[in-house]
């Protein structure tokens, strides 16, 4: 495997790693109530 | 004298409208969005407030609303919040009021009942300057007697006038501690209070303040009952008993309290306004055009259109710049990888063409919201909800309702979150079903490339606009019939009466407008650097692999007298064909033959249903017409102008006839193509069964509307 077929690789497994993270990220912030949005705000209602 | 310590917790309470959150930016320095339409503040903002020689305490912006009576979940957190009841957050150590000078009697309701919390209290009479120009005069000094010795201030946060004057009062009213005197109930009603206090303290075991006795006794809501953990069973016979004894002396236990509170602050008030001529009713003349019944909607349109034409007219040249700086970092990158093709092709095709693609639409998005911040900022929009409730009320959704659809046109997650306001859950869920209908920002670039690349060329740039008004409706036609269906025959919502308060005309505060454009323009670019960069990573490496060297000599052996350059776009061609992403829209585009889509469209529709403006980088790689080329906005635009189907019975037309842009931009418009709309949607309706709904309904919908938008166009053409 030549050297720029690695780093390829690695760019797009990076990409990839980063969405999934956020994925799971988001998923666990819905999960305790939330904002499920992308603004990153704390936007919680206690119930 | 002692001092305020640092720490200590300020609530900041007021009727919408009242510009309590300009106020909060004046005392904080922190940024907030100004709305005009009641309801704005959502989440808890809080932000730190110097009242000077160093004295610092912590402000939080509570939701604007006009009595402690808790009918929406977002009031609910306001009475939870004064009351100390918010899990992690403590108890405010005073409340900051702030009231309408021009309305003081209806403001200070709400005022009159934070009294009966005990806590210090700073009134703020705000639009001081508007009261000045209507001819009223204020005697703060009189009103603070009356009120108990708490400090009452006029200001002007709008202009930035008196904002000295509330740091000062704020640190005197937490050194003295002195609250609102509270309104003195008829004798039977304060017998009524103590018995429900006593049966409500026997039952839980609880101490009942006066504040939790009266919400007991007044509202129809039981959410204090259910704090204090009176049981239905327990708490009927006593409150029952206790509304008779309310009745008894002449008062309707629903309507007791704000009768006998009004009694009361009409005393407080005597004398203390007076007026003198002013100017008022240039807002009622303006509004007697803006809100006439034929002419207010004629005027809205054309507010829209001049709207939408601005935005293309001034966009053009700043969006030609940015194209000019992606080409240039294009033929600056692109050689010096001449060795590496495949690397070559990452930075070019994918990541330079995808962003670029994307990022060339930041001029139109900032002016976007410049428009939308004027709208809001002038008192138009709140007009705007008025205009479009009388149009749309018999579908079962107010004007209440319509506020949230109407910021939907922003985004459609702060509007799902802004749907709290409404107290009925089951009109709450009607109107959250329909928010991802309305047209938000991130359709807008798909429609802009649409009406740039064909309308504008094909039937001039009148068209552009009236093409992009028409996509802006297109979810509101829709989304007005699902509401008819979903209130009227599923949920069965009853009608609500609907209270908005029309805010005056006021020249936008250009700092606030700015500002609001540049945090869009920050988040903007901020998704353009990350969002949409890892996603188009991902799109070209699915567009790029499989690779078979083969296909080239093929196609060089097939073609033996063509141009290198011809060559090598076929080639280029096929290998795009091959790819993961070519053999899997190959696979899925006869589902979306019938809307016209080839299978780079349908490439495209399929990855942006995490998010729609995928699309327009997805395009832009997958429509990257080889190496080195130019994969950018101008050139996507060029590329997708030139496309023609290779094969079938449109072998030779053009992909994108008008009748596929058109189905293309209804499918987008209707389409449920928003990851973080569809689990908000999940998590403001308590479940993912109407998000599934939702997500199902909008996306069958818009193959079916798109299907016989292409149908019947292609026949008339």
């Amino acid at each position: 495997m030549n050297l720029e077929a690695v780093i390829v690789g690695a760019i797009v497994g990076v990409a990839v790693g980063w969405l999934v993270r956020r994925w799971l990220a988001a998923a666990r912030r819905r999960k305790a109530g939330g904002c499920a949005g992308d603004c990153g705000c704390s936007a919680k209602l206690k119930k | 004298m002692s001092t305020p310590d640092a720490g200590l917790l300020v609530a900041l309470v007021g009727n919408p409208n009242t510009g309590k959150s300009t106020l909060f930016n004046a005392l904080t320095g922190l940024r907030q969005r100004v709305g005009n339409y009641p309801g704005v503040t959502v989440a808890r903002k809080s932000g730190t407030c110097d009242l000077g020689d160093g004295q610092k305490v912590e402000l939080v912006d509570l939701p604007g609303l006009y009595s402690l009576a808790a009918a929406s979940p977002d009031e609910q957190v306001v009475i939870d919040v004064l009351s100390g009841h918010i899990a992690g957050d403590r108890r405010p150590d005073a409340v900051l009021i702030v009231a309408d000078a021009t309305n003081l009697i209806r403001n200070l309701f709400l005022a009159s009942q934070v009294a009966e919390l005990g806590l210090p209290v700073v009134l703020v009479l705000n639009q001081a300057d508007v009261a000045q120009e209507q001819g009223l005069r204020i005697d703060t000094e009189l009103l603070s007697r009356r009120l108990g010795g708490v400090p009452v201030i006029l200001t002007s946060a709008w202009k930035g006038e008196g904002i000295l004057e509330v740091r000062r009062g704020l640190a005197a009213a937490l050194t003295r501690r002195a609250p609102l005197r509270r309104v003195v109930w008829p004798a039977e009603i304060v017998a009524a209070l103590a018995d429900v206090a006593q049966a409500a303290s026997a039952d839980t075991g609880k101490a009942i303040p006066s504040a939790d006795a009266q919400r007991l006794l007044f509202d129809t809501n039981v959410s204090t009952a259910e704090r204090l953990g009176w049981t239905p069973e327990r708490r009927e016979k006593p409150l029952r008993a206790a509304r008779e004894r309310v009745r008894n002396c002449g008062y309707n236990p629903m309507a007791a309290e704000p009768l006998v509170h009004y009694a009361w602050l009409r005393t407080a008030l005597e004398g203390v306004v007076t007026e003198g001529l002013g100017k008022a009713g240039r807002t009622s003349a303006v509004d007697r055009l803006l809100l006439h019944r034929v002419l207010g909607p004629v005027f809205f349109l054309g507010i829209m259109l001049g709207f939408f034409a601005s935005v293309f007219w001034l966009a053009k040249f700043p969006m030609d710049w940015i194209q000019l700086g992606v080409d240039w970092t294009k033929g600056v990158v692109a050689p010096s990888l001449d060795p590496y093709p495949m690397l070559q092709s990452l930075v070019a095709d994918g990541i330079i063409g995808g962003v670029g693609a994307f990022l060339v639409f930041l001029p139109q998005i900032l002016i976007l919201f410049l428009f939308i911040g004027i709208l809001e900022d002038s008192g138009y929009m709140a007009r705007a909800a008025f205009i479009m409730d009388r149009l749309f009320s018999w579908c079962g959704l107010n004007g209440k309702s319509f506020v949230p659809m109407l910021s939907g046109f922003a985004c459609a997650i702060p509007s799902l979150l802004s749907t709290r306001t409404i107290e009925d859950p089951k009109a709450r869920l009607a109107t959250a079903f329909v928010v991802p209908f309305m047209s938000c920002s991130a359709r807008f670039p798909v429609y802009a490339l649409m009406c740039a690349a064909f309308i504008g060329p094909l039937y001039g740039p009148g068209w552009e606009s009236l093409v992009m008004v028409g996509m802006h409706c297109v979810g509101l036609v829709f989304a007005v019939p699902t509401a008819f269906v979903l209130t009227r025959l599923v949920l069965k919502v009853k009608p609500q009466p609907f209270v908005l308060e029309l805010p005056r005309y006021q020249l936008p505060k250009p700092r606030d407008v700015v500002w609001r454009m540049w945090q869009n323009a920050a988040e903007f670019v901020s998704k353009a650097g990350t969002v949409i960069f890892a996603i188009t990573i991902v799109v070209w490496a699915l567009s790029y692999f499989p690779r078979d060297a083969a296909v080239a000599e093929r196609i060089r052996a097939a073609h033996p007298t063509e141009s290198a350059e011809l060559v090598r776009a076929r080639v280029q061609a096929a290998h795009v064909e091959q790819s993961y992403m070519g053999r899997f829209g190959k696979a899925v585009q006869p589902v979306f033959d019938p809307c016209g889509f080839d299978w780079k469209i349908t490439v495209g529709v399929l990855a942006s249903f995490p998010a729609r403006e995928v699309i327009v980088s997805t395009l832009g790689v997958t429509y990257s017409v080889g190496e080195g080329a130019e994969a950018d906005s101008q050139d996507l635009r060029k590329a997708m102008q030139d496309a023609k189907w290779p094969e079938g019975p449109r072998a030779g037309t053009p992909i994108f006839s008008l009748a596929a842009v058109l189905a293309l931009m209804v499918f987008f418009a209707l389409c449920s193509q928003c990851g973080p709309t569809v689990a908000t949607l999940a998590q403001e309706t308590g479940g993912w069964k109407w998000a599934a709904a939702s997500f199902v309904t909008m996306t069958v919908l818009a193959w079916m509307v798109s299907m016989v938008v292409y149908q019947v166009i292609i026949r008339l053409t």
